[in-house]
């Protein structure tokens, strides 16, 4: 048998009910706080787990602001190319009516005024600015007006060629912006490889085609000068009279049909109209020992007077601008002659394609606003449901299971009414007590 | 035999029972005296009277007052208190760090968290100004975070100083009361020959008491004094003499108090790790386990954060067009001289490498012409005899002065760094959220290639040509030429299409296929008040490995601190529960035999009651006896 101290016994009896009741003040303290977690030395895994936990979750968060900051700038920029292109179009229209022959001088004046107004229109949409007075195509400088116009028609880029990037989930970042460069100023002329013209004081009635590109491969030839001269003569000695014409290396000034000095004419090759003009060796009739193919052709229409040339270029990057611009001059200087007419022709064509190169640059750009669009929506449900996820590992790493804390409290107090009634009736015992 | 021997028996009796009765009062009185152990009054028969008939008893007498106690049961209560008492002073101090670290919204983390959600915020909005200045002020609350956690935590190294104060104390005082105690027993059990029990128990009780402050080793002399013994050996108690402790600011760093002993009024410190046990040994291991640990390894982040967000805000070009310049000030690692150094050199230690600090203190001595520097985490060392060294990127290098043999330094590289972090800049446009150089193509170009919008190079500080113009120019569609100052105008470079291209500091990236005569620049980011660049990769350091050689970033290196904090809170606590239970159980077996049982003592009231009334009868028959004697004659 033990022996029993009478202290041991308040002692034994005190400690119980202390144990009972911090058990049951920490059940109480999880169940008013809402969390498991009360201090890390509860679970030092699960408390420093969630730590981490709670920065993936702040960094997702964070990216899904980055995608609404994204979606605002695109959408402004998109906002603005979409009336760029409905401006572009109804300019292309405007070209199309200006090529009607039956129009009068005024008639062609008016559409060079509505011309005018599309082009102030064109400079303000360039200048766009977002909601804070930022400009939207001026790459990195926010605060320069990207395009200024010099002198009249003259409008320079201002910007530069960045393009602002947003964070929208750990390994991507999505441009938000897009340089005014590469909207409206980095835009081939012709059909992208070369450009036809029509070499001005042409008195003849010549509308020289845009040209095709028949043989890629050969057109970037390393041998290729890109620089040519169709001449045209006329003898008018026999009738009808014929019309022949002559290709011509600008850069050696050479025919390329006889390999030797272009002379006055006549030349080796007859014109018809409308007829395909090759720039490669054709023998008979080309004479030229060392035979050419630039894979290239195009075609002139109408009647070329004698001393008449078209050029064959390279081509080059021309603004939205000097395009529009061009197109205004020609319409405004065009005369209500035979001449006239095929200048004014010539010009309208040039004008639509450059029009359909910069509406094809324009929309390239729209396609790619639209594509990342699409991007940062994904990227922002997928931050959604990650943020989602980390915060149900959250919850399980810090929350509390209310049903059964609640039931562990309810446990726990009568654990401690037990310990408190049995105290009392054993300490109730006592032999003085019967000592009378 | 006589009417008179009857009587004697019986006052023999009577006085024995009513000794029991005092033992038994004294019991029931000291049912709840600390450390008082239940007597009992030893009876024993008188020697006996030799008759012709054969030997007649002679009564009772009381032999002696004995106190129940064992020592080996004592001794096991002692050191299950010893224990227990470190177990709890170690956990109430480590539960304040552990509260600090516990609310989820009041530790570093949120603090971090906002920062850099404004970082990103400044990414989306490089030029706005609210957003800029809300990264200048969420800077200043996460230093003001870094702060206030460093201030509690030296207001609880404040707090251990004071307590070592105190407990000193408390060990002097008890350690004199021993040596009054044991003058005191000595003198009396040498005149009496009989114990002092109650003396003993005071003693004892005192012995425990100390133990409960330190472990002390306890050896009882021939003369029944008490020899008490602390540390290394240190004698605390010799007889009626005590020695005292004193708890001053170290030598080695002025900020921590140190224990040392007191002999013929010289001053020697005691070997920290000696003293052992108790709320002493708790305080002292706690301030070196937990406390240093959390302080170095918060400073740590801090510096880490400081610098190597500096590092990437200085390769940036702020509103104003200038290079970035550092964001925070970025504490410094600090050196405490030794007080007894008798040299003069002065050491200095900088950061060379924030990535490799481990958070360790280092002690650097100096003995015959040899450094020796012990990193004071796994006490390993290295030696060396010439100045700069630079160990776990810190470089230690001679300031001025000349070492003594024996002096010592004490090198806290990241002990500060919590409490000195702070936003440098105050001025919006300063944020350097911008690369300071971009790149483009020529309009002019008829290829298709495209360059990329160019990057600057780390570390810094940037290269000093790092803004001049330099222009790329196509010499075919496979080489290039590059000129422009500090280039070396380097001709028909091979190309690479997506291969990198450096030059002054800065990368780009040219893709496609550009042409002959196409030309790319590279230039100052003039007026680049929308280039977000660099605030993006300001934005990225948030997740990248920084801290400990790269093995973690900001928040998982503070995470474990509290994780590591919470293991030691969870280990002590569970340890202090097993131990409370062991105290507990030690204590009921010492109780068993020495506590004092109520019940029992009422049983022993009646029954020495009863015998005083039975040797009163005694008394009261040879009264009559003796009365039959005198009435024969009457």
């Amino acid at each position: 048998m033990i022996r029993i101290s009478t202290s041991m016994i308040f002692d034994q009896g005190v400690f119980n009910m202390q144990n009972a009741t911090s058990a049951l003040l920490k059940t109480q303290n999880q169940i008013s706080a809402g969390r498991k977690l009360l201090t890390p030395a509860d679970d030092p895994v699960a408390a420093a787990r969630s730590l981490e936990v709670s920065q993936s979750q702040a960094i997702t968060d964070q990216y899904a602001r980055n995608t609404d900051s994204a979606t605002a700038s695109l959408g402004l920029s998109d906002n603005a190319l979409a009336g760029v292109t409905t401006l572009l179009q109804n300019v292309k229209t405007l070209a199309v009516n200006a090529g009607d022959g039956s129009l009068t001088q005024s008639d062609l004046s008016s559409i060079a005024t509505a011309l005018r107004s599309n082009y102030q229109q064109l400079l303000g949409l360039s200048n766009s600015t977002d909601g804070n007075g930022q400009y939207l195509f001026s790459g990195f400088q926010g605060s320069t007006q990207p395009f200024a116009e010099l002198s009249p028609g003259v409008v320079a880029y201002q910007g530069d060629q960045g393009q602002r990037r947003v964070q929208i989930s750990a390994s991507r970042q999505v441009e938000s912006s897009d340089a005014g460069s590469d909207i409206f100023q980095l835009i081939k002329t012709g059909n992208r490889t070369f450009t036809t013209t029509a070499v001005a004081g042409n008195t003849g009635t010549g509308i020289v085609s845009p040209g095709t590109v028949t043989n890629a491969a050969a057109w970037n030839a390393a041998g290729n000068p890109k620089d040519f001269t169709v001449k045209f003569f006329v003898d008018n000695t026999v009738s009808p009279p014929v019309t022949t014409y002559d290709i011509v290396d600008n850069t050696t000034g050479n025919s390329l049909l006889t390999g030797g000095a272009s002379g006055a004419g006549p030349y080796l090759r007859t014109y018809t109209d409308a007829g395909t003009i090759t720039l490669a060796t054709q023998s008979p009739p080309d004479t030229n020992p060392t035979p050419f193919d630039y894979g290239a052709t195009l075609s002139v229409s109408g009647q070329p007077a004698t001393g008449d040339s078209f050029t064959v270029k390279t081509s080059t990057n021309q603004d939205i601008f000097t395009t529009l611009n061009d197109l205004i001059t020609a319409v405004d200087n065009a005369q209500r002659t035979a001449t006239g007419a095929a200048d004014l022709f010539n010009a309208l064509n040039t004008a639509q394609s450059n029009l359909n190169n910069t509406l094809d640059n324009i929309l390239r750009v729209r396609a790619s606003i639209g594509t990342r669009l699409n991007e940062v929506d994904a990227a922002k449900s997928s931050a959604n449901d990650l943020s989602d996820q980390y915060a149900s590992t959250l919850s399980g790493l810090r929350d509390l299971d209310y049903a059964k804390s609640i039931s562990d409290l309810a446990r726990q107090q009568i654990t401690l009414q037990a310990a408190q009634q049995s105290f009392a009736k054993v300490n109730g015992l006592s032999l003085f007590n019967f000592l009378g | 035999m006589g009417t008179g021997s009857i009587f004697n028996i019986g006052v023999s009796g009577l006085n024995a029972a009513q000794a029991s009765l005092a033992v038994t009062s004294h019991n029931i009185a000291n049912a709840s005296t600390d450390g008082f152990h239940r007597q009992t009054a030893l009876q024993g028969t008188e020697n006996p009277q030799g008759t012709g008939v054969g030997f007649f008893g002679r009564g009772v007498d009381v032999e002696t007052v004995r106190r129940a106690y064992s020592q080996f049961l004592d001794n096991a209560v002692l050191t299950a208190q010893t224990q227990g008492s470190y177990l709890d002073t170690y956990n109430s101090q480590i539960s304040q760090i552990d509260n600090l670290l516990a609310d989820p919204s009041a530790g570093l983390s949120p603090a971090l968290q906002s920062f850099f959600s404004s970082v990103q915020d400044v990414a989306s909005n490089p030029s706005s100004v609210p957003s800029r200045q809300a990264m200048i002020t969420q800077g200043q609350v996460l230093s003001a975070r870094f702060q206030a956690l460093d201030t509690q935590l030296t207001q609880m190294r404040t707090g251990v100083n004071q307590q070592l104060t105190d407990t000193v104390t408390q060990i002097n005082a008890k350690a004199q009361s021993i040596a009054q105690l044991n003058e005191q027993i000595s003198m009396v059990q040498s005149n009496a020959n009989q114990p002092p029990n109650d003396l003993l128990d005071k003693r004892d009780q005192l012995v425990a008491d100390l133990n409960q402050l330190v472990r002390t080793s306890v050896v009882k002399q021939s003369d029944g004094s008490y020899s008490v013994f602390i540390g290394n050996g240190q004698t605390l108690v010799l007889g009626n003499q005590a020695y005292s402790l004193s708890a001053a600011p170290s030598a080695a760093d002025q900020k921590d108090y140190s224990i040392s002993y007191i002999a013929n009024g010289a001053t020697v410190p005691i070997s920290t790790s000696t003293l052992q046990g108790g709320s002493l040994g708790a305080l002292l291991d706690f301030r070196s386990q937990s406390l240093d640990t959390a302080q170095n390894n918060l400073g740590r982040v801090a510096i880490v954060l400081a610098q190597t967000f500096n590092d990437q805000h200085e390769l940036g070009q702020d509103l104003n067009g200038n290079l970035g310049q550092a964001f925070f000030n970025v504490p410094a690692g600090q050196v405490v001289t030794n007080a007894n150094n008798t040299g003069t050199a002065v050491i200095n230690a900088t950061d060379s490498s924030v990535g490799a600090l481990t958070g360790s203190d280092y002690r650097l001595s100096f003995n015959a012409g040899t450094w020796t520097l012990t990193r004071l985490s796994d006490n390993t060392t290295s030696t060396f005899a010439t100045f700069p060294q630079t160990v776990d990127g810190v470089t230690l290098s001679l300031a001025s002065g000349a070492a003594a043999n024996g002096d010592s330094y004490l090198i806290q590289p990241t002990r500060t760094g919590a409490r000195d972090i702070s936003v440098a800049i105050a001025d919006t446009s300063l944020v350097a959220a911008a690369a300071p150089v971009r790149a483009s193509a020529a309009a002019a170009n008829t290829g298709d290639g495209k360059i990329s919008a160019g990057s600057v190079n780390s570390p810094p500080p940037p290269n000093a040509n790092l803004q001049n113009a330099v222009t790329i120019t196509f010499t075919s569609a496979t080489t290039f030429n590059v000129t422009g100052t500090g280039t070396g105008n380097p001709t028909g470079v091979a190309y690479t299409s997506n291969g990198n291209i450096t030059y002054n500091g800065w990368s780009v990236q040219i893709t496609g296929t550009p042409a002959a005569g196409d030309v790319f620049t590279i230039g100052p980011n003039t007026a680049g008040v929308a280039d977000n660049r660099n605030a993006l990769l300001l934005a990225g350091l948030q997740t990248v490995n920084t801290v400990a050689n790269g093995t973690a970033n900001y928040q998982s290196a503070y995470s474990l601190i509290v994780s590591s904090i919470g293991n030691r809170a969870n280990d002590i606590k569970v340890q202090s529960t097993a131990q409370t239970a062991l105290v507990q159980q030690t204590t009921a077996a010492q109780q068993s035999l020495s506590g004092v049982n109520l019940d029992e003592e009422a049983a022993n009231l009646i029954r020495f009651q009863q015998a005083y009334q039975a040797n009163g009868k005694v008394i009261q028959i040879a009264s009559t006896l003796f009365a039959t004697i005198l009435g024969i004659n009457s």
